[in-house]
């Protein structure tokens, strides 16, 4: 798959390569190149919940997204979306975790619907999240099924961007990365968790205290390539 | 779509003044915000910057520094900054820096405008968060520069009069002629409107006299030009700073367009420290005539007075007026032993009571004793009655009444040696009588003032260490019965049994306060004697808990702060200072503060009853 070539991966592709539509509209707003400094970079952080954490047979329940620029989280333009499961799909007992019932999704907007909103808030944007394959491969089954192609996307993943900031010499990182503990490592109060949008503004604050502490590793102003973004679709 | 930020939301609710807002207005908050990231040792605002919104701590801490680098506030979890800029519509004059790494809250401009408007409890809530970093800013800066505070005048309000010009081809002889018509020593030269140049006595003197020039000579040849000048709103500080590391008595003030609007002499600058207790309390300590301290006295009043318009707070107003105080007795004293000649035997000279405590105010009764070193014979006694009398009647025209109860160094009973003071002691901690209760309860708050300061520790050491369980009960009892009204209701005091009186007697929860701390204090025995220390002590010992400890001293400070506003505005009109507050004179928000000092001084009191055995509730 010429996908997994990174030389390939790291070339965006040109908006025609798209059919009409969302998909083609993001293609031709793509976000800035890796040598911008991540002040001047505009990024959405996005958290999905899920059914389970497989895209095939899985599905979207919620979708909680805010927008990051110039070292803020604008909380004015977050967003969540409920998102109704295709017909004969229960939510199961993944609504332990997430506590989305099915009486409290049988009114909401449907993938279908939610998308175009989602691809639009990317335009110009770097996405944003904290252990970013599932939101990569859950949105990049929603547009493959609703306009055949995966999205022309660049990702920051705070969970690698932990990693690589908590790894020792050998590259092994002791403790935990998952969200929660990420946070507590940098002083970042605790939220309850399990909602897309407070998961969402969680990574969201968690790049800001990342950001800051490359900044001071580095000693000069950080770069969108520093946080090692990478391109799908 | 729902946008559900409950997380920001409910963490504002849990934090005044937010948690006032009604649950709709709340709701929509967090839309109306950024949050924004500050890593340890980073500058979030700067000395100069425009706040763009209000900051509130999310986690983490902030320090607020003035421009002197001093430490006005430190800021935490649920408490905000920037609001000097927003309320002031002006660059903030705060270095705001993250101590911690923190997380910041950011509501927009526009939000804190609607939400002062809508919620007046909103827009006070900060504007005293805002006055209080102010004044504690103004403070850093008057000590950082001088000590004093009467250098923080503007040299704008030191200049009285017109300046006295003249022009650069005036000749010498009329300069000179304008001066001694005008009764100055200096004269500025004005071309066009703008100031040009300077001419003092000393030029006279130096330049024309001694450099034998004709007086016909014009001004031009012997000013000196472009005088160091100060703009209106120059700090006298900074004229002191000018004339001391210039060497010059004259500077004149100038406004923007160099225009001469006056001249600050070092005259002007010595007479404005008058008003600085520093000044005073030297002033005091050279008199060498009991006439001369009682015409000095006044203006500790008048000292007192400037500090309370400063809005100091009421624990460093009641130090200085104690400061003040000392200094006035101290004086009078040590006129009176040398008029009276060398005392027989060793003693010292105590206070007692509020002075003790370092919490005088602008009304005191004289309250003191003498510790003896020996027993004097009888013409040594006669010695020390008329010591006794002649302070005391000294102190009487000073300004302080003498105590009604005769707890004087006049009373021959308060005159003793150290083991009768012991065995005084030991009597009211043995058979505490009611009235022997108040007795002991004015000797234990008892401080050196001069004399042998070793004979004045022995008996306050014996005072803290005799205190018996059952002396202890009947001081708590005389705490107990200080109780503080309910509060107020339309206009008038609310008292506990239902009756309204139309003046609140601020002293009798004061006195609670300080009654419940002495018993705190004498629990576990700690020798401290001002209220606030005694709490603290008693906080750290464990005899009373620490919330309930600062906030004691928390409305100690509130009700003292309003006595002292009451009684500096009684002693400006000319009235004689009292403690009888009327509700209609406050705030609303000083009621509400003050129902809140009533409820903490009456679950204290509450608290204090439960720990006491049966037979002393």
């Amino acid at each position: 798959m010429r996908g997994r070539l990174p030389f390939l991966r790291r070339r965006p592709r040109r908006p025609g390569h798209y059919p009409p539509g969302p998909l083609r509209d993001l293609a031709a707003a793509p976000a800035p190149p890796g040598t911008t400094p991540v002040s001047q970079v505009e990024l959405l952080a996005l958290d999905l919940e899920t059914t389970g954490l497989n895209p095939r047979t899985d599905h979207v329940l919620s979708l909680g997204c805010v927008p990051v620029a110039g070292g803020q989280v604008l909380l004015a333009d977050a967003h969540e979306h409920r998102v109704r499961p295709p017909d004969g799909v229960d939510v199961g007992s993944s609504a332990t975790i997430h506590r989305l019932t099915d009486d409290a999704l049988s009114g909401a907007a449907s993938l279908a619907e939610v998308l175009p909103l989602l691809l639009g808030a990317l335009h110009g944007r770097v996405l944003l999240a904290h252990h970013a394959p599932v939101e990569v491969e859950f949105v990049g089954a929603a547009t493959v099924s609703a306009y055949g192609a995966r999205p022309p996307l660049t990702v920051v993943d705070t969970l690698a961007l932990e990693h690589r900031l908590r790894a020792d010499v050998n590259g092994e990182v002791q403790g935990s990365l998952r969200l929660d503990a990420a946070r507590r490592t940098h002083g970042l109060p605790r939220y309850a968790s399990h909602h897309a949008l407070t998961d969402a503004v969680a990574a969201a604050e968690l790049l800001l205290a990342q950001v800051a502490e490359l900044e001071q590793r580095l000693g000069r102003e950080v770069l969108l390539r520093d946080l090692t973004p990478k391109r799908s679709g | 779509m729902e946008v559900e930020l409950a997380e920001v939301s409910d963490f504002l609710a849990g934090h005044a003044p937010f948690d006032r807002l009604p649950g709709s207005e709340l709701a929509a908050l967090p839309r109306r915000c950024t949050i924004r990231y500050a890593r340890r040792g980073s500058v979030v605002l700067d000395v100069g910057d425009r706040g763009d919104g209000l900051y509130v701590v999310r986690s983490g801490a902030v320090e607020v520094r003035d421009e002197t680098a001093e430490l006005v506030d430190r800021v935490g979890t649920g408490e905000a900054f920037g609001m000097s800029s927003l309320l002031e519509h002006r660059p903030t004059r705060y270095r705001c820096a993250a101590v911690e790494d923190t997380l910041l809250l950011v509501l927009e401009p526009a939000a804190f405008d609607e939400l002062s408007q809508a919620h007046p409890d909103f827009a006070t809530f900060f504007a005293a968060t805002h006055h209080a970093r102010l004044s504690r800013a103004i403070g850093n800066l008057q000590r950082a520069t001088s000590g004093s505070t009467a250098l923080g005048t503007r040299v704008g309000d030191l200049v009285t009069r017109e300046p006295v010009t003249t022009t650069p081809a005036a000749s010498v002889r009329d300069a000179a002629a304008a001066m001694s018509a005008a009764g100055v020593s200096c004269v500025l030269v004005v071309e066009h409107l703008a100031l040009v140049g300077i001419v003092t006595d000393r030029d006279l003197r130096n330049r024309v006299l001694a450099a034998d020039l004709p007086t016909v000579s014009p001004v031009r040849s012997v000013m000196t030009p472009d005088p160091v000048t100060l703009s209106v709103d120059a700090l006298a500080f900074e004229a002191l700073l000018e004339m001391v590391s210039r060497d010059i008595h004259h500077l004149p003030v100038v406004d923007e367009t160099r225009r001469p609007v006056g001249l600050v002499t070092t005259t002007d600058l010595v007479r404005l420290e008058n008003a600085n207790p520093v000044y005073l309390a030297a002033a005091i300590g050279g008199q060498t005539t009991l006439a001369g301290v009682v015409a000095e006295a006044p203006g500790i009043r008048a000292v007192l007075g400037q500090l309370v318009e400063r809005d100091v707070s009421a624990a460093d107003v009641s130090r200085v007026a104690t400061a003040l105080g000392d200094a006035v007795r101290r004086r009078v004293l040590a006129l009176v032993e040398e008029e009276l000649g060398p005392p027989p035997v060793p003693y010292s000279w105590v206070v007692l009571g509020s002075a003790a405590r370092d919490e005088e105010g602008f009304t005191a009764d004289q309250d003191h004793a003498i510790v003896l070193g020996a027993e004097p014979d009888g013409a040594g006694d006669a010695w020390f009655a008329a010591l006794a009398e002649r302070v005391t009647a000294a102190l009487e025209q000073c300004g302080w009444p003498r105590c009604p109860g005769d707890v004087m160094a006049t009373n021959p009973d308060w005159r003793l040696t150290v083991p009768q003071w012991r065995a005084r002691f030991a009597d009211w901690s043995r058979e505490p009588q009611p009235d022997a209760v108040l007795h002991t309860a004015v000797f234990h708050d008892m401080r050196h003032l001069a004399g042998d300061q070793d004979l004045t520790e022995q008996v306050h050491l014996a005072s803290v260490t005799t205190a018996s369980a059952r002396l202890l009960g009947h001081l708590s009892r005389q705490a107990l019965a200080m109780r503080p009204p309910l509060g107020f209701f339309r206009g008038l005091v609310l008292e506990r049994h239902g009756e309204h009186r139309d003046t609140l007697d601020i002293k009798r929860p004061i006195s609670a306060v300080v009654q419940l701390a002495r018993v705190h204090a004498l629990r576990s025995g700690s020798p401290s004697l001002s209220t606030r220390r005694r709490l603290a002590a008693a906080a750290a010992a464990g005899t009373i808990d620490h919330d309930a400890a600062s906030e004691l001293a928390d409305a100690l400070e509130l009700m003292s702060y309003l006595r002292l506003h009451h009684q500096a505005a009684q002693a400006r009109a000319g009235r004689t200072p009292d403690n009888n507050l009327r509700p209609a004179d406050l705030t609303q928000r000083q009621r509400r503060h003050l129902r809140d000092a009533f409820e903490i001084v009456r679950s204290a009191q509450q608290r204090l009853s439960s720990t006491l055995p049966a037979g002393f509730e």
